[in-house]
């Protein structure tokens, strides 16, 4: 289920031959980037498309450098990444805790799963405009917008999980007297940690994606705003410039995760 | 996952906390504990909603946004199982595709939205642009992964029979490899509507991403929650259908 993960994610058990002989037939691939980079570059010097939204590569990748000497952007993608940050924060804690709870309590799952499964259809961006009238455009309603599309997918895999904990370390905990809470910690979550990461990680990418909308239609600053700003100045350049650094964290940040994962969960799909 | 079909089998218990929690907002509303122009009552949403549907003015815009929506969805389908094939069955293909794919996969697609606009002008090219570019790579990335995981006693059994290449990929590898391809259509479903949802809100002529945004500008609060109403029956009327055909093509899913 980690529709999120890499197309590497598969190819660990691989020999090391197999894996020296992909690198080699991957220099295709960076070769056809290149090629695509060089189309680029060309058609737009020689005029082939003639648009003003249709800069040279190598003028971007000049207003790249001067926008992050600028310091700008880096500001933009702090107060995005800060935002971000809390909501993934507050989504996935209360996600894995209502995960949990209604996986194991049938009242709670009566009183609560409706109501949740009534809101997860809904596409963020359109909770943003009722939630500007009351939180307003400030940090409150991205963290706010961050931490529902954040939610789901983390609660989703969570209450997943905790159905397919095999009965028998239940009963076992049971047979031993482990309080209800204890067997919560100690049992039923490091079994579902697995499920749990893999809504973690389809959250991430979520996460990214919402805050950048979220300053899109209510910001004042933060990449999203930023982007939209250049659109409308006009500045391609710094605007694709601007995308390639937000990839750039996005790449990385899936890295990270990736790391995290092998270092914390090391029985991840092995079971 | 099973228990989510569990929840549309709408039981009696289901439905109450929900009619608890509209109640309270009701009375809320009634006893003036909320401001009523901020949060109208459910049961002002309700009939402003009946109003929209009956003079059928909900419908052009509806229409609008699926058929945005559909339209850049199967193209992201079907280029995203067609890529994710090539790429699994093909190591030449793979070493090709695989860096453009992994420098384009990470990027926010949402980020995507005003440098389309800029590039391809405002219009429903770009929408279903945006749309194609959201929901192809979780269908790209878990058709892959699908493929790739497949039992090698299947394709090893295809060779010894001398099966064409052809004739394994469509009986044999999309057939077995469907469950996680209709995994990564799931997520494209959500993410797709998010995309186009927002692509109305930021530069539409039409649409229910439109018409929220615009209502909410014009502090016109009761129309926005019906339209939003609207859009939650879009979406879950969306999902519902995903799970009706999923359970239709892959019965034996969540059996194993």
């Amino acid at each position: 289920m980690s529709v999120a993960g890499t197309l590497e994610g598969t190819s660990r058990k691989r020999t090391a031959g197999s894996n020296r002989r992909r690198l080699g037939k991957r220099v295709y691939g960076v070769v056809l980037i290149a090629a695509i980079l060089l189309f680029w570059e060309v058609s737009s010097r020689l005029g082939w498309i003639v648009s003003a939204y249709w800069p040279p590569v190598s003028q971007i990748f000049q207003a790249a450098i001067v926008q992050l000497a600028g310091g700008d952007i880096l500001v933009s993608l702090a107060a995005t990444l800060r935002r971000a940050a809390i909501g993934f924060a507050v989504g996935s804690t209360l996600g894995v805790a209502l995960g949990i709870l209604l996986g194991r309590s049938k009242v709670l799952r009566i009183a609560l799963l409706p109501l949740i499964e009534i809101v997860r259809p809904i596409p963020t961006p359109a909770v943003i405009p009722p939630l500007i009238m009351f939180l307003g455009v400030d940090d409150a309603l991205k963290i706010f917008a961050i931490s529902l599309a954040t939610f789901f997918p983390v609660f989703t895999n969570t209450f997943a999980g905790v159905a397919t904990v095999d009965d028998t370390l239940i009963q076992t905990a049971r047979t031993f007297r482990t309080s209800w809470a204890r067997t919560l910690l100690r049992v039923i979550l490091p079994a579902t940690l697995p499920a749990i990461a893999a809504g973690l990680r389809t959250a991430t990418s979520l996460t990214l994606v919402v805050a950048v909308v979220s300053e899109m239609i209510a910001g004042s600053s933060g990449i999203g705003y930023y982007l939209v700003e250049m659109q409308y100045a006009l500045r391609p350049d710094l605007m694709y410039a601007a995308v390639m650094y937000l990839a750039i964290t996005g790449y990385t940040i899936n890295r990270l995760f990736l790391v995290l994962e092998a270092r914390l969960i090391p029985w991840m799909g092995k079971t | 996952m099973s228990q989510r079909s569990d929840v549309y089998r709408t039981s009696l218990l289901g439905l109450l906390s929900p009619a608890i929690v509209l109640s309270i907002w009701e009375t809320a509303g009634l006893l003036g504990w909320v401001n009523p122009i901020l949060l109208p009552r459910p049961s002002q949403i309700v009939w402003t909603l009946v109003e929209l549907v009956a003079n059928g003015a909900v419908f052009p815009p509806l229409l609008y946004t699926v058929a945005l929506f559909v339209v850049g969805y199967v193209i992201a389908s079907i280029l995203g199982v067609t890529i994710g094939v090539a790429m699994a069955t093909s190591e030449t293909l793979y070493g090709v595709l695989e860096p453009l794919v992994e420098i384009l996969r990470p990027i926010p697609k949402s980020a995507l939205v005003p440098v389309l606009f800029l590039f391809l002008g405002i219009g429903k090219a770009t929408m279903i642009t945006v749309v194609a570019l959201a929901a192809v790579f979780p269908v790209l990335i878990s058709t892959f992964q699908g493929v790739r995981g497949l039992d090698p006693v299947l394709l090893d059994t295809a060779r010894t029979f001398q099966t064409s290449r052809m004739r394994t990929i469509v009986s044999i590898v999309l057939p077995a490899s469907l469950p996680m391809i209709l995994a990564g259509m799931r997520v494209a479903l959500g993410l797709g509507l998010v995309l186009v949802i927002l692509a109305e809100m930021l530069a539409g002529e039409d649409g229910v991403g439109f018409r929220i945004l615009d209502l909410q500008r014009a502090f016109q609060i009761r129309d926005m929650f019906a339209w939003i109403f609207v859009l939650v029956a879009l979406g879950g009327g969306l999902m519902m259908l995903f799970d009706l055909v999923e359970r239709r093509l892959v019965p034996w899913r969540g059996k194993t």
